[in-house]
């Protein structure tokens, strides 16, 4: 029986994104940044909604969307696994993605005393780190 | 036919020349948690007290598990689950003896329910009833009408004065009993950190009549919130009928609207003087408020 791997995410209330929403980018973000690799295995619906002290179906909601998105798979019996990665998004999303996230990124450091040219070295060598450990996990 | 387990129709209840509830109609569907949400004063006991039959309409009608309210028997009443934010029991009697007045009087009594859920709570079984806090009597009594497997459960403010712990236990036990039981929860909160939490259905009531219905994700979308600088008095826009509110908050209009297409709005806004639009998100806490508010302002207004 594989090992139940934890999630490190909070939600809050009194926020603007619904939980549901919270729950789908905090897991989103522990699988981008490699805290869930893909094979691990996540906490029951039950589980979840007990740790997060929130209802089970916004849990169920949650994992939906994400297996929906390709990120997480049910395998029938054994539980909720975070899935091989695979290209779920069209050509045209996956570039409206980068640009919204560009966009983000440019508006964080756009008042740092760095150099362009520091600043896009540095992002480079973090996704190439990112890289290295999507290689050496298979 | 649609399985409701609560239905009423044209119900309404008068005190004397007060009208509690008029004309009050809702049906809802059996399983969820389904959040009671309205001012004090707003009908939510009234309708609760009428549900179990502890009052006569006084026109109209409502239903429990499908059974006429003034009809239930006692076969029936052992399928309702009732908890109020009072926790009433007999203060002479020790927790022992409470229990097992209850078990008696319950034929499909769980006694491994019960014992899962007290367990959240610190109570002593030898202890007077009176000596118990006001967070362990809430508990002992969640505890009970959750051990009579109750079909649907109907909690009027249960955690209403409860310490951090108390609540989360409470809230613990809440979550059990959706995932585990086939029970109905009716939630009944001023909190909205519980609501935001707990509830699959908001049913948002106001001066006696049921306002709203629907997910509180759904809810969020009809709501907005929107910031502009007007070089005009915004007179013509406080009118319309989809704004809840409109503040000038130094110099700028603050404005929440409900069920407004966000982008005929904003065309609205600008074509009626507004020089700049700013849509910012509502969170459910926000948007619950602003239409609670707006009822207020109603009463005002019509009083």
């Amino acid at each position: 029986m594989a090992k139940t791997s934890a999630i490190a995410i909070q939600i809050a209330t009194g926020d603007a994104r619904p939980i549901f929403r919270q729950i789908v980018d905090g897991i989103r973000k522990e699988i981008a940044t490699g805290n869930l690799q893909s094979g691990a295995k996540l906490p029951s619906v039950r589980a979840l909604a007990l740790q997060l002290m929130i209802n089970a179906n916004t849990v169920a909601k949650a994992y939906g969307e994400l297996t929906a998105q390709g990120l997480l798979e049910s395998r029938k019996g054994l539980g909720i696994f975070v899935a091989e990665p695979k290209q779920m998004l069209s050509e045209e999303e996956q570039q409206l993605r980068l640009q919204e996230a560009s966009e983000r990124f440019v508006n964080d450091v756009m008042y740092l005393d760095f150099s362009p040219e520091h600043m896009t070295q540095y992002l480079l060598k973090q996704l190439l780190q990112l890289q290295q450990k999507d290689e050496n996990k298979s | 036919m649609t399985d409701y387990i609560i239905e009423s129709q044209g119900l309404t209840k008068c005190f004397g020349t007060k009208t509690a509830l008029f004309d009050f109609n809702l049906a809802i569907p059996r399983g969820g948690i389904h959040a009671f949400i309205g001012a004090n004063g707003a009908g939510k006991s009234t309708f609760f007290r009428l549900l179990l039959g502890l009052e006569s309409p006084t026109q109209g009608s409502c239903s429990v598990l499908g059974i006429n309210s003034q009809e239930l028997s006692p076969e029936h009443r052992g399928k309702i689950g009732y908890v109020n934010e009072e926790h009433t029991l007999p203060s002479w009697m020790t927790v022992d003896a409470v229990i097992e007045m209850q078990r008696s009087l319950y034929p499909k009594w769980q006694q491994d329910t019960f014992d899962k859920v007290i367990a959240n709570f610190d109570v002593g079984l030898k202890q007077n009833v009176g000596q118990l806090s006001r967070g362990e009597r809430a508990g002992l009594n969640l505890s009970m009408a959750l051990a009579q497997s109750p079909e649907v459960l109907i909690l009027d403010e249960p955690t209403l004065g409860l310490d951090v712990v108390a609540k989360q236990a409470f809230l613990t036990a809440l979550m059990h009993t959706e995932m585990d039981a086939n029970c109905t929860i009716i939630y009944c909160s001023h909190q909205m950190e519980e609501v935001e939490r707990v509830a699959d259905n908001l049913i948002i009531v106001e001066a006696g009549e049921v306002k709203y219905m629907a997910a509180p994700d759904d809810f969020c979308q009809r709501v907005n919130y929107w910031i502009c600088d007007f070089e005009t008095k915004p007179d013509k826009v406080k009118n319309l009928q989809c704004v809840l509110s409109l503040k000038n908050i130094e110099g700028q209009i603050h404005i929440v609207t409900i069920d407004q297409p966000a982008e005929h709005f904003e065309a609205y806004l600008l074509a009626n003087g507004a020089a700049s639009v700013v849509a910012v998100p509502v969170s459910l806490d926000k948007a619950i408020g602003a239409v609670l508010a707006q009822n207020h302002r109603g009463h005002e207004l019509s009083a």
